[in-house]
């Protein structure tokens, strides 16, 4: 097909295909507009990111940097600068650290542990089958029930006399205390995995749906086994939607707060005190919000490589998503 | 986008919660200057926090005192029921904060010095205490709580709930026990001589894993013995003082040197420990207060307890040491406090007579069990219930805490010792080196926060 050039009254080129109509004139030089682009329908989204993110975190580096506890939080905005005082303590002396290795460890563990799990009950429902509806309907679940809600109930589980210490008695295994020293972390992957495979199931199953059915015909033809379509066909192809569920994962894990907060409490034993625990009970319960807020300043700069990382997976960091 | 949205509000949210407040819709008295006597077009609005086992009949009574209100002032009454007292907290660090919100708060004793060192709340004067009655309306020792010194009170008593000592009768008889310990040595002798491992049932119920009191017994330990957990002068911090120390260390050894608890009394909370007794597997439970009497009703022990004033003793005593307090509970309750920038202070002492008044002083211990804070009622009830006067008896031991703002400091740093060594303690054992390493670490915080106090 040829194109050919327009020149509009405006000075502007238009490519227009051949016979059809000419489009619409580019109106860059308009305010508001660039490439033709009317992007002050943006303002409303922007306003809203400007006051529920750039707002809060320009306070919370601001809130970083001064002395703002019990004894100055009434006149807040005259609290005692400090400069990077709050962040040596965090460094220093508020576990920031532990609690920032904890909160990875426990993240990445319970993502690696959910993957499998996620992928083998996408592929278990992917095939029609009778009851396929229902069986999607429960994976569903844990996933559908109120954080807190699953928190309580497994606090009641994980009790020593609660119902998984009785289950293994009947089988002649003694239990323990789950919910403190050692233990407690496990409970704590153990929980979140429960709760949040189902995730990485939906992500998997949306993945699955997309593959199109030529290729699984080509792969039959090709004589693959069952493993072999899994191998070569199958997770290739969920690579994109996959990567995308584990990195979200990961972060959802590493900022799970109501989970560690009502299973154990706080102080919370120091296997869990997970970095969203640290920083409420630093902020909340003692009153120190310019070191809860140096603390969650040098968080974020960690979360930032699974944010960078999730930003190119979803490929908005420079825009190349809408050039492909 | 969107999800980095969210990731970074979750992360400021801790500290910018002063942005969401200033946003928040001012639910705080009406905007009318002045303090008349009528309150007519007026609203006063009160925070407390939920009655865990009696939620509904906390909204009957929030409902009487509403109409009781309206007919003596004319104005409205609006309760603002938290769910937690955490909860509370954070909405007095948000009230704070934004100037805005419940015209009074009613809260707990121990966290009444940290609302006093924000300086959010109103400090009352002869006339204000005049207006709810008069300080002699109240039981002396609440008073301590009600702020550092008779010239700097924000706190009017609401309730009081001294702790004590419940132990279970038909076991004390049949074991021959006369009556219950007056020194910790004799409470661990009563306990061993309970004991029936074998049979499920300990000398007494323990809940480490509580949030509250585990503290107070250490708190307990250390002052009976001569020492504090903050200086006297407010300045120091004593966490890591052989005192403390030795109360950490007595503490843990009710189960590990003495046994006389349940195994699984190492994940117990407070609730659980009170079951164990009402279900008749602990012969004595201490740090109790007058709010487990409903739970007993109906129990396993019904007519089989009594209540009684906690041992003041310390270990290797007999009598209390020099130096030593005859501390046998904290000054336990609830104050009221009025907002600095409520417009209904007139109101608010209003509402703070009419709940501290006579009549629905009595009512309210009928409703919820706690003691009365005023005086007259209480020993109204007592002299028809023997369960009172045995709290009224234990409030004689009160002793206040350090009336500072670090006091959070000092619960959380304590607390956080013995949650630390609960895996420890579930074998019976617990390293007194982790033990000394982290009453340091709570102690550096707590001094930190005693250095940073200013005056208001």
């Amino acid at each position: 097909m040829t194109d050919v050039t327009d020149v509009t009254a405006a000075g502007a080129h238009v490519k227009a295909p051949a016979g059809g109509p000419p489009r619409a004139p580019a109106r860059g030089g308009r305010p508001g507009h660039i490439s033709g682009r009317p992007l002050w329908l943006m303002a409303p989204g922007a306003a809203l990111l400007l006051l529920v993110v750039v707002v809060p975190l320009a306070l919370a580096v601001w809130i970083g940097l001064v002395d703002l506890d019990q004894f100055t939080l009434r006149d807040w905005l005259g609290a005692p600068f400090i400069g990077f005082a709050n962040y040596l303590e965090a460094l220093q002396t508020g576990g920031l650290l532990h609690s920032i290795w904890v909160s990875t460890a426990f993240s990445v563990l319970t993502t690696v542990v959910i993957a499998p799990i996620g992928i083998l009950a996408a592929l278990t429902v992917h095939d029609p089958f009778r009851g396929r509806a229902i069986v999607r309907s429960v994976y569903l679940i844990p996933y559908v029930i109120p954080s807190f809600v699953t928190a309580v109930v497994w606090r009641l589980i994980l009790q020593p006399d609660g119902a998984l210490n009785s289950m293994l008695g009947v089988v002649g295994v003694e239990g323990g205390n789950w919910l403190i020293g050692p233990m407690a972390f496990w409970s704590l992957v153990l929980v979140d995995t429960w709760a949040a495979w189902a995730f990485v199931y939906l992500m998997t199953l949306a993945g699955l749906q997309t593959i199109p059915q030529d290729v699984y015909e080509a792969a039959a033809v090709d004589g693959t086994n069952w493993w072999q379509k899994l191998r070569f066909v199958v997770l290739p192809q969920l690579r994109g939607p996959l990567t995308l569920a584990l990195l979200l994962s990961t972060l959802h894990h590493f900022n799970n707060f109501t989970l560690p907060f009502v299973l154990f409490g706080s102080p919370a034993p120091t296997e869990v005190n997970v970095l969203p625990l640290n920083i409420y009970t630093t902020s909340f319960q003692t009153f120190r919000f310019g070191l809860g807020a140096a603390m969650s300043i040098l968080a974020l700069v960690v979360l930032v490589i699974p944010a960078i990382l999730y930003l190119r997976a979803v490929r908005l960091e420079s825009g190349t998503g809408e050039e492909r | 986008m969107v999800r980095r949205s969210r990731l970074a509000v979750r992360i400021a949210t801790a500290v910018a919660l002063a942005t969401a407040l200033l946003a928040t819709a001012a639910c705080g008295g009406s905007s009318d200057p002045g303090g008349t006597t009528s309150g007519a077009g007026r609203t006063l609005h009160v925070a407390e926090v939920v009655a865990g086992q009696f939620p509904e009949e906390q909204r009957v009574w929030q409902q009487r005192i509403a109409e009781k209100f309206k007919a003596a002032t004319g104005a409205d009454l609006v309760f603002e029921t938290m769910a937690s007292a955490a909860d509370e907290q954070t909405k007095i660090q948000t009230s704070v904060v934004s100037s805005t919100g419940p015209d009074v708060f009613v809260v707990g004793t121990t966290l009444v010095p940290v609302a006093y060192s924000t300086g959010a709340f109103e400090v009352l004067t002869d006339e204000d205490w005049a207006a709810v009655g008069g300080r002699e309306r109240f039981f002396a020792p609440q008073l301590a709580m009600s702020g550092p010194d008779a010239q700097n009170q924000i706190g009017v008593p609401m309730s009081m709930r001294p702790f004590g000592l419940v132990y279970n009768t038909e076991m004390f008889a049949q074991a021959g026990i006369a009556g219950p310990p007056r020194t910790w040595d004799e409470f661990v002798a009563t306990a061993r001589a309970l004991n029936r491992p074998d049979q499920g049932v300990y000398g007494a119920a323990l809940d480490y894993s509580d949030g509250f009191d585990p503290w107070k017994y250490i708190w307990t330990f250390a002052l009976q013995s001569g020492g504090r957990l903050v200086s006297d002068d407010l300045r120091t911090s004593e966490l890591d003082s052989p005192a403390v120390q030795d109360a950490v260390a007595q503490y843990f050894g009710l189960v590990t040197e003495h046994g006389i608890a349940s195994p699984d009394s190492i994940s117990w909370k407070a609730p659980q420990a009170l079951a164990a007794f009402a279900n008749g597997q602990a012969g004595m439970l201490a740090m109790v207060t007058p709010t487990a009497v409903p739970a007993l009703k109906g129990s396993a022990v019904d007519g089989k307890y009594a209540f009684a004033p906690m041992p003041t003793v310390p270990f290797g005593q007999t009598a209390v040491p020099a130096g030593g307090i005859a501390a046998g509970t904290i000054v336990s309750g609830n104050d009221m406090a009025i907002t600095q920038y409520s417009d209904n202070k007139h109101l608010a002492l209003r509402y703070i007579e009419l709940v501290t008044g006579e009549e629905e002083q009595a009512h309210y211990h009928e409703v919820f069990g706690d003691i009365p804070a005023n005086q007259a009622a209480a020993a109204t009830l007592a002299k028809d219930d023997p369960q009172v006067q045995a709290f009224i008896d234990a409030e004689e031991t009160a002793t206040p805490t350090s009336f500072t703002g670090a006091w959070g400091d000092v619960q959380i740093g304590l607390t956080n010792v013995v949650t630390q060594s609960l895996s420890g303690l579930a074998n019976r054992t617990y390293d007194p080196a982790a033990v000394a390493r982290l009453l340091a670490e709570a102690d550096a915080t707590v001094q930190r926060s005693l250095d940073r106090q200013r005056p208001n």
